[in-house]
Order: C-alpha cells, then structure tokens, then sequence
C-alpha cells in the first residue's frame, strides 16, 4: 500500500519570458515507515520535489497524494528539516521544537511532556534552555529534527539536513537518525546528493536524471541497519551509483 | 611603572579603563572650553566655573522668566519627545510591517516615501505648529523625525526575514496570522529597534529645535532661546550640556535595548 504518491508530475518555472522545464512527469509511490531517498546531480529538482510533498511549491500538472490526501498547502502532517536548518534565533531549544504543538493550541503541560521526550530522543535534553546560536551545526540539526517529529507527523521531508555539516557530524547524525528510526517507524523521505549517505539509510534510492528531472532508476536496498560502510557489497553498490550518476554530469 | 599590568580580558579593568579615559577625555575638553573663553573673550562663551553657579542654581531654584526649575524643563521636552515617539511608533511599525509585506504597497507608497524623506522635520515646525497648536506642533516634529528611519528600517526588517523560516513555521502547521506573529514580528523586531536607535538621536535634535521656535510651557529650546535674548549665557550653556545628557541617556537606552535583542537572536 503507497502511503505517499506522486501523479505524474511536472514542474515548469517561468522567468521572465523564459520557461524551463524542471520535473519531467515523475510518478512515485513510498510505502508506510520507508525511508526513501532522492538521490541526483544538483540543480536537477530534488528539492523541489521535496517541497511539493510539502505543499511549499506547487506542481504544474500532476498530483500529490499523502496517506489518500490530495496535497494543498503545507501542513504539519508533513514535517519538513531544512538543509540551513531553519530554527528561529529568537527562541530556545525547547521552545524552537514546541512551536507546532504551541500554534495547534495544546496544553502547556502536554507540550512540556511531548517536547522532553523527543529532545531526550534527539540527545539534547542537557541544552533545552540553551539558545539556538551558541549550538554547533550537529546539535542545530538535532533541534532541526526533533522539531519536525515532534508534531507527530505522516512523514518526515529531509532536505539535505546534514549537507552543511562537516564529514565526521555526518556520520554521527547519520547513525543517531537510525537509532531513533529504530524507536519511531517514521517515513522519511531524504534528499541527499552523497551517495554514502543514501546507501547507509535508505530502504530505496532514487535516483534523478539531470535536469529536466526523470527517475533514471530506483534501487531497493535489503540490508539490515546499521550498515557496514566497508563491507564489499556496499562498496560495489556504491561504485555502480556513481558510475551512473557520472552519466548525468552536468558539467558534461 | 605602578606595579600594575593592564589584563584587557579582565572585565574590571576594562571598566577602569573606560571610566579613566572617559574621565580624562572630558575633562580636556572643559579645559580646551575654558581656554577658548578667555582666547575669544565674549559674554556668549562663559567660563566654566560661571556655568558651574548657573547649573547649581537653575536646578535648585529655577530661572525667573519662566519661573521653572531645570527639572521641570527637563520634563517639558521629555514629555514632548515621548509623546512625539508614540506617535511615530504605532503609526510607523504597522504602516512598515504591511510595505514590507505588500509587494504593491511597497511600490505604491516608495515614490511618496522618498519625495517626503529629505524634508529636514524642524522644515514642517512653522506649518505644524499654525496648523495645530503650539502643544501639538513640536510633538509631530518629533513625530516625523522619528518615523521615517523607524518606516525605513521595518521594511527593511521584512524584506530581510529568511524565507526558510515561514516555510519551516508553515511546516509546522501555523497559519498566516500565527506566522505573521510568531515569525515575522519577532524577525524584524531588532530592525525595528535599530529604527528607533536611529530615530531617537534625530528626534531628541527635533524636539530642542521644534521648542526654539514655538515658545510655550517650557522646554529646554524654550529655555535656551529665551535666554540668549536676555544675554544669559551661563544659562544657555547649562541648557546645552543639559541636552547633550538627556540625549546621551534617551539613545543609550534603546541601544541598550537593541544590543540585549540583537544578542539574544545570536546577531552579534
């Protein structure tokens, strides 16, 4: 059963008396408690995919469904993480990831529960009352995260959310966000152009042509996590994705 | 050579510093003043030590013309500024949230901004103060000199919020009003005080010039201009150190302010 699908979808932006054709009819379907990632050369729409799911961008033609609802306007079913991400300088850590229960209007005391369980989640219970500039990349994210789950959402949107964080931060998000994938079954979908990164989460891959956008190929991934990097089955799967992904070089 | 050692990561001494240098830089210039009075030797530059009797007796008894001690002076062009301020602050900050939020706002009202901008406020005391009154006159001075660095730096505060921000809050479920009030507000809250950080020096100026001109219920313009026409100018300098003072004390309280916020949103 698909919990969240795309329709053929087409994205056309228009500037000036230019149109350029950015999404070519993607169909896509992501089942319950998957994680999927999007993974493609830069430029090509990944993003911008992610923000139709989102209900932040319009699709030109094509629809979004989300667990049998058609998408219109964002809404907080559909939590989103930022790749700057996005927290509100003004409020602290524990007040960044109350702001959804606090505009759905829940008791403060409710909230105040919800909140330390998803901060202990994300390990950040030590720095709830800690303001959000004194935080490093990898705790901002942690904010980030905790935030867009808090609210209880279908599905998570991950837009490249350790993409600004150095290499070693990665690896040690990436392994925190399968240890809470672990306690929450949530469907993420995940759009990353570090091959690595996709291979070490994902259930599937897509994987996008350059732009206009196509899925060139989508590949399941069955082994159990937490995935050894090193192992020769990784590595191979690896090199073939990259050997692909060098097709679609724009540089080319 | 006192046994001593300058530590600049010691907050005390750093304190020390400040106040000795600032003690020493002042007391230059009275005595860069006092020479230059005897050097130009006119009644209109008075030596210190006679400004010194003049301060102690305007504010313990007040000046005969007006009958008003320094204080109540003091208070007359506080009140005026304050009022001036209000004025210009729910008129501006809304008027400024709604150009900055209006693409056609902005555009429409752009040409109306700039024509009316380079208008010196003290320009309009004559028509304010004939049109209303004489109370009335010298607020809206001050009102215009507020209001426009205050309407200038809202929009700007706007135009300047991070799209990821709204988009992360509509993610998270808020309507326009909760994004309106829970993300652009505060967003633009330090341009607004950086607005009236700005804002205060120009209308503290407006206030003493606006009351030169429109002589009622005292004032230290008032006070000033009554008495250079009496020849007092030990008086007229107590009332220019008087301003200076205030002045010093009105924008370093919003400063104080902007630097607290600005601070708190990780800005600095």
């Amino acid at each position: 059963m698909s919990y969240i699908e795309l329709n053929n979808i087409r994205k056309v932006f228009r500037k000036d008396d230019r149109e350029t054709l950015a999404i070519d009819n993607i169909s896509l379907s992501v089942d319950k408690e998957e994680l999927v990632s999007i993974l493609g050369p830069s430029g090509c729409g990944k993003t911008t995919i992610l923000r139709m799911i989102a209900g932040l961008t319009d699709p030109t033609s094509g629809e979004v469904l989300v667990d049998g609802e058609t998408v219109d306007g964002p809404g907080s079913d559909r939590g989103m993480v930022f790749q700057d991400f996005a927290l509100f300088p003004w409020r602290s850590v524990r007040k960044n990831v109350e702001f959804g229960l606090e505009v759905k209007g829940i008791s403060k005391k409710d909230i105040t529960e919800r909140v330390d369980r998803y901060l202990n989640l994300v390990g950040l219970e030590n720095f709830a009352d800690a303001r959000v500039h004194e935080l490093s990349g990898g705790m901002k994210q942690r904010v980030g995260i905790a935030r867009a789950m808090v609210n209880g959402p279908k599905v998570v949107l991950m837009d490249e959310p350790f993409g600004a964080l150095d290499a070693q931060t990665r690896n040690i998000m990436q392994a925190g966000l399968i240890r809470i994938l672990e306690k929450t079954d949530q469907t993420i979908v995940f759009v990353t152009h570090s091959v690595d990164e996709a291979l070490y989460l994902s259930d599937r891959i897509v994987i996008l042509t350059k732009r206009p956008a196509k899925i060139k190929e989508i590949i399941e991934i069955p082994w159990p996590r937490p995935r050894d990097r090193a192992s020769p089955e990784f590595t191979a799967l690896r090199k073939r994705i990259l050997t692909e992904l060098e097709k679609e070089n724009v540089m080319n | 050579m006192f046994g001593y050692t300058y530590d600049a990561e010691n907050k005390w001494h750093r304190f020390g510093k400040l106040i000795l240098v600032t003690a020493v830089s002042l007391t230059t210039l009275v005595y860069i003043w006092w020479i230059l009075a005897i050097i130009i030797d006119t009644p209109a530059v008075p030596t210190p030590d006679l400004v010194w009797a003049a301060f102690n007796k305007l504010f313990a008894e007040g000046d005969i013309q007006t009958g008003l001690s320094m204080w109540e002076h003091m208070f007359a062009s506080l009140k005026r500024f304050i009022g001036g301020f209000v004025l210009a602050f729910v008129i501006a900050v809304p008027l400024g949230l709604l150009i900055g939020y209006s693409k056609f706002l902005d555009e429409f009202t752009r040409p109306m901004i700039e024509f009316l901008k380079p208008i010196a406020p003290i320009a309009w005391a004559p028509v304010f103060i004939f049109a209303t009154t004489l109370t009335l006159g010298p607020i809206l001075v001050v009102f215009v000199g507020i209001f426009f660095p205050l309407l200038y730096n809202t929009i700007f505060g706007v135009k300047k919020i991070d799209p990821n921000l709204i988009d992360a809050a509509r993610t998270l479920g808020a309507n326009n009003g909760q994004v309106f009030y829970k993300v652009m507000l505060p967003c633009t809250t330090p341009f607004i005080m950086n607005g009236m950080r700005i804002g205060f020096g120009i209308g503290w100026m407006c206030i003493v010039a606006a009351e030169m001109i429109a002589p009622l219920g005292g004032g230290l313009g008032y006070f000033i201009s009554l008495q250079s026409v009496l020849s007092n100018w030990p008086y007229v300098f107590v009332g220019l150190g008087v301003i200076s003072v205030l002045g010093i004390l009105t924008t370093g309280l919003v400063d104080y302010a902007y630097r607290t916020i600005a601070k708190r949103m990780g800005m600095e």
